[in-house]
């Protein structure tokens, strides 16, 4: 028990524990008046599994947990088919599982397992003898869970699969001809998905996002709202509790998606300065753990761990506010949702263990 | 595997830390942009669209006869509305409400684009006076339409029905044409008086709309109430009408086409008005069903037409009085003056006809027997401006300025009006049939009444008015309405003397003596003329019915104290002796009579509200929403 609390890295747990109290705040503010009015203690008790479970891996040796990455990945895979073929459907999209009478989105664990087995496969050679066709198999077993949840259809959860990919500049730096390769593939993938992949729906956000005010009452109805909220914050926020676009449900999907606008409706800029301090905090924490790991798996681990931090922050952060298109992408220890919650605990418990057994020698 | 070339990923991720503070800072820009530089206007956006603010329309004043009975009362009603705000701007929107409401959808989109352009911020509304079915109907449409509301507002409730349709008129939501043309003017959805005393008193009558400043959610729901000010209604109105003498007059028509009004001589005072066939006001509050417009507007008996201030009707022999005036005036003729009547005699080489062989007659004879030979030399002595300058000068050319809209003016011939008009010289024997009140010559029954009443008074010319108090706000005190002074014509009093025992004997012993009211001295003159006038006369061309004479009687009583004048046309209706004089006959019978046999209520007791119907006793409570 000792052990496990000393395990425990302050430096990241404390900014990690404001947000979630922030978070849950923010939902309880959120749900006020609706069907979402206890959703606060739902996540008050995903938090608490959340860090018991963090608490247990974080003393956990991390060449076991690393060991065990293979045999999750499959079992990963194995649940994203399970959610094709019989998945729960909830408006339009297959993405969630039940097991004993909850939902699961089981994709929100894969993003971290694939993270776990790529870094595993990575570090098992040294960085001097990683070649191309090592990034190449690395990225394909990003790709294969990935083009499952596009299956679903989930942009937005594909999309989190993405950082695992700055890896590759890790290892291979940032050179001219990888910038410009990537940059044609992503823009060959945009063609083709714009004319073969995406569902209407998604071209719309995208086209919404590109022009907002062509359609007020319709798909840009939502990122118009949610920048009247953030706007109408002003630097001091209208107050806990009582945000009028907030309270008034002009703001929609406010317990997930557009938490973040909640926040800084009623917390104003100065609230937004707290909250993307301390995740830069966490942010940075997580990198300075790469950077004192003792193996190349863990130093690969943490810095996708950033990764997928960066980007959820970027993404969610910047698309209430409208400098994104709106895609259904969550914002860590903000957004309600017990497996997202669950995950970037682990995530973060895998984290701590890197940092524990690094100081121990 | 433990790390090799440590210092070379070390430094990647440094890089990877500036990259991750350069996108934070990224997003603190883009936050500062919105929540700082932005803030006040996106505070704007979110107020308007939360906070709304709703007009609670005032009732209309409440309008009483001279004795406290109500006319017309306000309930409250329910109403199918789009506020102002919250009108669509999609068309499509307003094209799949039409097709809901079963309506027109180029109307409906018309009436919302002339709405955006009005003032203010009232509503537009789309169905009134639900009931309960309707409301249930409405409620399921908002559903589907979040930006419908259903509006508790007054409604006009007149409860006399048809008892005074024309001078009480009725209301109605302004048009768009008309919020197009001034929208200073008037407010959306705003109820003005299209007709009657509800139009030409509107002023009086309307009261200040409140207002409501409500928090909304996104679905327009509303949400908590804050600031509100109370709509102010408009004032109570007493009119002059006797809701009695009213009632009296209207029965007395029964289906008689025909005008009747009754003047209060104190002060012009208009103590019954009535046209025949009238109409029943709260029909207008509703759009009218095609089969209603056709029975008021395409009616070719006119109902719509308020023929006391409206029509005209050639005057027949009530006209003598005025030609009988304009003799004495010019000296051409003294009372004592005498013409010998042989049934008939050619003036200008034609032969005119008298109804009799009256013989030898003075003045007074001659307007108690209405001998036509007697009115016709004064008519060859006489030139027609004289007439005219003589009917001008007690006040016949003119409007009489009752608070009715639209009023007619009487038609009274000239040379200078032939010239103008029929582009003709005016030949001297047609100052022959202008003499008994034949020819050009047309009057309206309120003119023709303030010209007797004129006659009563030896000279005053007074301004006939329906007002005759306004209560006072948050008191029972009223305030009286004071008439314009009434002028004196300077009627020479031996003149009048004539003309007034003239008048006495035409009910004492002349054309009008069955009509005589026993302990009532009744003074008037009997009329007889062809209907060939009407604003528009279209309608009653080629109608045989409508060939037949029109009676007229007018005149005031008691004669030694005269305190009513009055002026009846009944339409079709043969001789004036026959048919309106009885009508007179009865207003003095009520007014002077019965009206007086009344037991008297106890000291202190309420009037009783004669005309208050309750349909629905439990109308002023607040209706369940």
């Amino acid at each position: 028990m000792r052990e496990r609390l000393r395990a425990l890295d302050t430096r990241l747990l404390l900014p990690m524990l404001l947000l979630v109290i922030m978070g849950t705040l923010t939902v309880y503010s959120a749900g006020r008046g609706t069907t979402q009015s206890t959703l606060w203690l739902k996540q008050t008790l995903w938090t608490v599994m959340g860090f018991l479970s963090l608490a247990a891996v974080a003393a956990v040796n991390p060449l076991r947990i690393f060991r065990s990455a293979f045999p999750l990945y499959i079992l990963g895979i194995l649940s994203l088919v399970a959610v094709l073929a019989v998945g729960h459907r909830i408006g339009g999209a297959q993405r969630w599982l039940v097991v004993a009478h909850m939902t699961w989105q089981p994709s929100e664990l894969m993003k971290w397992i694939t993270l776990l087995f790529v870094t595993h496969r990575l570090g098992t050679r040294p960085i001097q003898e990683v070649t191309t066709w090592d990034l190449v198999g690395a990225s394909t077993l990003v790709f294969f869970p990935m083009l499952l949840v596009l299956k679903q259809p989930d942009l937005g959860m594909a999309i989190s699969f993405l950082p695992i990919l700055v890896l590759i500049p890790l290892l291979r730096g940032l050179k001219a001809r990888w910038v410009l390769a990537a940059l044609l593939g992503v823009s060959l993938l945009g063609v083709f998905s714009w004319q073969k992949v995406l569902k209407p729906y998604q071209k719309q956000r995208v086209m919404t996002f590109l022009d907002p005010g062509a359609d007020l009452q319709g798909k840009g109805y939502q990122i118009n709202q949610s920048r009247i909220a953030i706007g109408a914050g002003g630097l001091f926020g209208q107050g806990f509790t009582s945000g009028s676009q907030t309270q008034l449900n002009f703001l929609p999907v406010k317990t997930t998606d557009f938490v973040f606008s909640v926040w800084a409706e009623e917390r104003g800029f100065l609230g937004v300065l707290l909250a993307l301090s301390l995740f830069g905090a966490v942010i940075m924490r997580i990198l300075d753990t790469a950077r004192v790991a003792k193996t190349s798996s863990e130093t690969y681990f943490c810095v996708g761990a950033a990764g997928i931090f960066v980007l959820h922050l970027f993404v969610n952060v910047g698309m209430v506010v409208g400098l994104l298109p709106n895609k259904g992408i969550v914002l860590p220890f903000f957004s309600a949702g017990g497996s997202s919650t669950l995950s970037y605990f682990l995530g973060l418990g895998v984290v701590m263990a890197v940092r524990y057994r690094a100081k121990m020698k | 595997m433990e790390i090799q070339n440590r210092t070379r990923i070390q430094k990647r991720i440094g890089i990877m830390k500036t990259v991750a503070w350069f996108m934070i800072l990224w997003l603190v820009l883009a936050y500062a942009r919105v929540q700082l530089w932005k803030g006040r206007e996106m505070q704007k956006l979110a107020l308007a669209q939360a906070v709304k603010t709703r007009t609670t329309p005032a009732p209309r004043g409440i309008i009483f006869d001279r004795n406290s009975n109500k006319l017309v009362d306000n309930r409250r009603a329910l109403h199918l509305v789009i506020q102002f705000e919250d009108l669509p701007r999609d068309n499509r929107q307003i094209e799949a409400l039409a097709a809901a409401l079963q309506a027109d959808p180029d109307q409906l989109k018309r009436r919302v684009a002339a709405i955006r352009l009005a003032a203010g911020n009232r509503m537009l509304v789309l169905q009134d006076n639900l009931d309960d079915a309707s409301v249930a109907q409405a409620e399921v449409l908002r559903a589907r339409f979040p930006f419908l509301s259903i509006e508790v507002a007054p409604r006009r409730v007149y409860l006399g029905e048809d008892l005074a349709g024309h001078a009480l008129g009725y209301v109605g939501e302004v048009t768009p044409e008309e919020l197009l043309k001034d929208p200073t003017q008037f407010q959306l959805g705003e109820i003005i008086g299209r007709t009657g005393f509800e139009a030409s008193r509107n002023d009086k009558l309307k009261g200040v709309d409140g207002q409501r400043r409500i928090l909304v959610d996104y679905l327009g729901r509303e949400v908590a109430t804050y600031g509100m000010q109370e709509a102010k209604p408009g004032r109570s109105v007493y009119l002059t009408l006797d809701a009695g003498l009213q009632t009296t007059l209207k029965e007395a028509f029964g289906a008689t086409q025909g005008a009747g009004v009754v003047l209060d001589l104190r002060d012009g005072g208009v103590l019954a008005l009535y046209s025949s066939p009238s109409y029943d006001p709260n029909v207008f509050l509703n759009r009218l069903t095609q089969e209603q417009v056709k029975t008021y507007w395409d009616n070719p008996d006119r109902p719509m037409l308020n023929r006391v201030t409206q029509g005209r009707y050639p005057p027949g022999s009530t006209y003598k009085l005025l030609v009988a005036l304009a003799a004495l005036e010019k000296g051409i003729i003294t009372p004592a003056t005498t013409f010998t009547c042989y049934g008939h005699k050619s003036f200008y080489g034609r032969d005119f006809r008298c109804d009799a062989v009256h013989g030898t007659l003075n003045l007074v004879q001659a307007i108690a027997k209405s001998c036509d030979i007697y009115f016709y030399e004064l008519g060859a002595r006489l030139d027609v401006d004289d007439i005219y300058n003589t009917a001008k000068k007690y006040g016949l050319t003119e409007a009489t300025g009752i608070d009715l809209p639209h009023e007619a003016v009487s038609r009274i011939p000239s040379r200078e009006w032939k010239r103008r008009v029929k582009k003709e010289k005016w030949y001297a024997g047609e100052t022959i049939s202008v003499a008994i009140g034949q020819g050009a010559n047309s009057l309206t029954p309120i003119a023709l009444a303030r010209f007797y009443a004129l006659i009563a008074t030896k000279g005053k010319l007074l301004t006939p008015h329906l007002l005759y108090g306004v209560r006072q706000e948050n008191s029972s005190e009223i305030d009286l309405f004071t008439p314009p002074p009434a002028k004196d014509s300077g009627l020479d009093p031996k003149i009048w003397a004539t003309l007034d025992e003239g008048l006495y004997e035409v009910v004492h012993s002349g054309t009008a003596q069955a009509s005589a009211l026993p302990g009532v001295t009744i003074a008037g003159k009997t009329g007889t003329s062809q209907l060939t006038s009407f604003v528009d006369k279209s309608h009653y061309a080629g109608l045989a019915k409508k060939l037949r004479d029109n009676a007229l009687f007018a005149g005031y009583a008691p004669r030694e104290n005269p305190q009513i004048a009055f002026a009846v046309v009944a339409e079709n209706a043969g001789f004036g002796a026959s048919s309106a004089a009885p009508i007179a006959r009865k207003l003095c019978q009520y007014w002077f009579i019965d009206r007086l046999k009344k037991p008297l209520p106890p000291p202190g007791a309420k009037l009783p509200d004669a005309f208050r119907l309750d349909p629905d006793p439990g109308a002023d409570e607040a209706p369940a929403r």
